[in-house]
């Protein structure tokens, strides 16, 4: 017997709206880049668990590793990226917060 | 019902990923925040070495536990004056908890039909991962990575290159108003 399909597709749900509660609360640029992260993670645990379980008829569910392991090196990007906005916005507003970054041009 | 040793396991490590990452997202203290996700990412590891993916698990400590938590808690350092600097009580509106908690069940519900007994999704037994007897599967899914996803890999190489790009140039110093005042006189 393993880890049931359903208790790691829950888990992956309850992280996803996790992150989205981050998302649509938080006002801190850091903390709304952290949440974006919980989802990706939501997501990736997704790939992995269906790649646990694979289709009936596939050979093996080894994809699913693949595409997660894409997916941890565009997350990282995602963050490499998010922090830069976040130093050139502390800069240049000297505030992290979102709701005073209302032009798109920095 | 019986519960084998790694479903127990499991149950621990995703309560304590869920908790870590909740307690990250309502913190206060930002320097908390980093320091709870880094727990998060770190419970989200084991849970990938319980589902036979130890590779994924150890790229899952090193990148995210490890590099993006460090990336993270030194920006929060150059950011703030004060690094337990407290941030604005939580503005929880009514709209945001029911959509929230609308998300959370409607996925929820996708998982229990995904995986009752006339399931739309026919699964195979767990572990079916690797051919050729595997048992680490790291073999494999560098064949599969370097093979059959190798265009997937070659564009993740462009795209982290222009971001590496892009974020020298967001950053640079120039950017600054008083700095660009300066060569501008």
């Amino acid at each position: 017997m393993a880890i049931p399909l359903d208790g790691l597709l829950s888990l992956s749900g309850a992280l996803f709206a996790l992150g989205l509660f981050g998302v649509l609360t938080r006002r801190n640029f850091i903390l709304i880049l952290i949440s974006v992260e919980v989802i990706a993670n939501a997501a990736i645990l997704n790939f992995i668990a269906f790649s646990f379980y694979p289709p009936s008829g596939a050979v093996s569910g080894i994809s699913g590793q693949s595409i997660a392991v894409i997916l941890i090196g565009l997350a990282a990007t995602e963050v490499a990226v998010g922090l830069a906005i976040v130093l050139a916005l502390n800069r240049l507003r000297g505030t992290l917060n979102v709701a005073e970054a209302i032009q798109l041009k920095l | 019902m019986t519960l084998d040793p790694a479903t127990v396991a499991f149950v621990l490590v995703g309560v304590a990923a869920f908790a870590s990452g909740a307690i990250a997202l309502l913190s206060r203290e930002i320097v908390h925040t980093v320091i709870f996700i880094g727990g998060f990412f770190a419970g989200l590891a084991v849970v990938y070495f319980l589902l036979s993916a130890p590779f994924l698990g150890l790229l899952q400590l090193a990148v995210y536990a490890g590099a993006v938590t460090i990336l993270l808690m030194f920006a929060v350092m150059v950011v703030k004056r004060r690094i337990f600097a407290r941030e604005a009580v939580l503005g929880v509106r009514v709209p945001t908890l029911v959509i929230t908690v609308l998300v959370g069940f409607v996925l929820l519900d996708v998982a229990h039909m995904l995986t009752t007994p006339a399931a739309p999704y026919p699964y195979t037994s767990p572990g079916v991962m690797c051919g050729g007897g595997d048992p680490y599967c790291v073999t494999s899914l560098g064949q599969n990575l370097f093979l059959q996803n190798g265009a997937w890999l070659d564009l993740l190489g462009l795209i982290m290159l222009s971001s590496l790009a892009g974020a020298v140039h967001l950053a640079r110093e120039w950017r600054t108003p008083s700095v660009r005042r300066i060569r501008e006189d």
